[in-house]
């Protein structure tokens, strides 16, 4: 596959380097750790999230005011290292806390526990939320298993508007929690990816098909069929976010996510749908939110993700923020 | 005698000379079962380890040490961060001590695999790196002579990846298509596999056993 690139082996450094050097608000504290030139803010909770690169603008590009205040990057869809999330949790950290808040996946949840019990021991406090949105991931019995995706954008900026309030560490974690509780999101994939460096595409599908469900390595999803009209598939992924609606409150946001190729005007071609769905269960929209939040580098297809509101999370989701991928 | 700093230091480089070819066979395993880049992270870290051990330490425990932080410094994969551990844990058992005894090297074993379960959270019988590990642990238990022990420890290594080959993956992201998993090596257990027989057997013994039964599988 062809991929603009120097060697497999330089891929996220390079990145990184040309991401910072796009966007002065981002430093880098070590090879994988980029931070806000906001943080560490004495007296504010930290907020530190990470994960495997490929994923652009999650996670770097949410590092700023408003949201979260540092990330360690691991390789291609390889969770970060012990180091890296250290390094992180420390520049996040201005003496009242940090929050660990990143995708429910192996090789990261490992890091970061690592990391937080080595920092106890420098009198740093951590606590840790999972983003657990995808729900072609595991059944609703089972939801702490489920994987994080584009939902934990909703997560990053409800905990991060609360953090830029002075909030306390407990605090800032409730709302977290709250967010990715209230958040559910799913996938569908038209074409692969692959990784720099790996001889195969991560997933195949035949020309005609298409995978419902898939996340955003290539997990496989729910059902794998043939293309279908935008209006059905637009129909399935909502209505199978809604049947976990727990709400009464009318007020949903809407995040629908390219994974990489996907083009705007498909993202659109779906968004009218969606949208009629959403009015026709008499649901209101706010702030929705259409592009590339997510990615899995070339991968074709799309994620949907609602955030059913509260008073309180409308409140934070509508608060200033400032980061290259998301501004208010 | 037992287990030397130097010993290690032979078996990285064996390992890294052997590591292209393992490369290649580990992307493979994994484009099935994963996103195809568990070789890739594997070579990446025998490269760091290579360096590391012309400055690491001569006793084994710090020799474990030093690996220790090459490698978590290089990957924070799953795997890559469960080798971390196995060396971490390794160091620790060893406790300052110049080499480690052969007859206490099942015990060493044991400890790794109960560091890698408590960290990683998967248990025996999941189809993951601990079944191989273990397996070679159980296989070492009582031996005290380093030509048994490298024995024990391929035919163990080998005799886990053919049984468990045809079970499902229960952990992980192979978790969610288990059934698909079946008749598939689980990427991990198959870089024990490469990994030992690279450190401690020769070419011919560098192979995975197929769907032909070896010769042990039936006794």
């Amino acid at each position: 596959m062809k991929k603009l690139l120097n060697s497999p082996d330089t891929y996220v450094d390079d990145m990184l380097s040309g991401l910072c050097a796009a966007y002065p608000s981002l430093v880098r504290e070590q090879t994988r750790v980029v931070r806000s030139t906001d943080a560490p803010r004495k007296g504010k909770v930290g907020i530190v999230s990470g994960g495997g690169s490929g994923h652009l603008p999650l996670f770097t590009g949410y590092v700023g005011r408003g949201m979260i205040d540092s990330c360690a990057i691991g390789d291609v869809f390889a969770g970060p290292t012990v180091g890296a999330c250290v390094m992180a949790i420390r520049a996040a950290d201005g003496g009242k806390g940090v929050l660990r808040l990143y995708g429910n996946y192996g090789g990261d949840r490992m890091n970061f526990d690592l990391a937080g019990e080595m920092l106890a021991d420098e009198g740093i406090e951590t606590t840790t939320v999972l983003g657990t949105d995808d729900v072609a991931s595991a059944s609703p019995a089972e939801s702490s298993k489920r994987r994080g995706v584009a939902g934990l954008i909703y997560a990053y900026k409800i905990a991060g508007a609360k953090a830029a309030g002075d909030a306390s560490l407990e605090e800032v974690t409730r709302v977290a929690k709250k967010a990715v509780d209230h958040t559910r999101t799913i996938g569908v994939a038209l074409s692969p990816c692959q990784i720099p460096g790996a001889a195969t595409p991560t997933f195949t599908l035949a020309a005609t098909e298409i995978e419902m469900g898939m996340g955003i390595h290539g997990e496989p999803g729910i059902w794998r069929d043939n293309m279908k009209p935008a209006v059905a598939i637009a129909d399935e992924m909502t209505d199978r976010l809604l049947v976990e609606r727990q709400t009464t409150n009318p007020r949903v946001s809407i995040l629908l996510n390219s994974l990489g190729a996907t083009p705007l005007e498909e993202l659109f071609i779906l968004y009218r749908r969606i949208a009629a769905r959403l009015r026709d269960a008499e649901l209101q929209i706010v702030q929705p939110l259409i592009g590339h939040w997510a990615t899995s580098m070339e991968m074709a297809g799309v994620s949907l993700s609602l955030l059913f509101l509260d008073d309180e999370l409308e409140r934070l989701l509508a608060a200033p923020a400032d980061c290259p991928f998301w501004r208010v | 005698m037992g287990l030397t700093a130097a010993d290690l230091r032979v078996g990285i480089e064996r390992i890294s000379a052997r590591i292209n070819e393992i490369e290649r066979e580990l992307n493979a395993a994994d484009a099935k079962l994963g996103d195809g880049d568990t070789g890739v992270m594997l070579r990446r870290v025998v490269e760091q380890l290579v360096a590391t051990s012309s400055v690491a330490p001569d006793n084994v425990a710090g020799a474990f040490c030093a690996y220790a932080m090459t490698s978590s410094a290089a990957t924070g994969s799953s795997l890559g961060t469960l080798i971390t551990i196995a060396l971490t844990t390794a160091s620790r058992i060893a406790q300052s001590e110049q080499e480690v005894e052969w007859n206490g090297l099942g015990h060493l074993l044991d400890a790794v695999v109960e560091a890698m379960s408590k960290r990683g959270g998967a248990e025996l019988g999941d189809k993951t790196i601990l079944d191989g590990v273990s397996a070679a642990a159980h296989a070492v238990d009582g031996l005290s002579d380093p030509r048994d022990i490298r024995a024990a420890i391929l035919e163990a290594a080998g005799r886990a990846l053919f049984e468990y080959r045809d079970r499902p993956c229960r952990v992980g992201r192979a978790r969610m298509f288990a059934e698909r998993s079946v008749g598939l090596d689980d990427p991990g257990m198959l870089a024990f596999f490469h990994v030992m027989n690279a450190a401690l057997g020769d070419s011919s013994e560098h192979r995975v056993p197929m769907s032909t039964a070896p010769a042990w599988a039936s006794s």
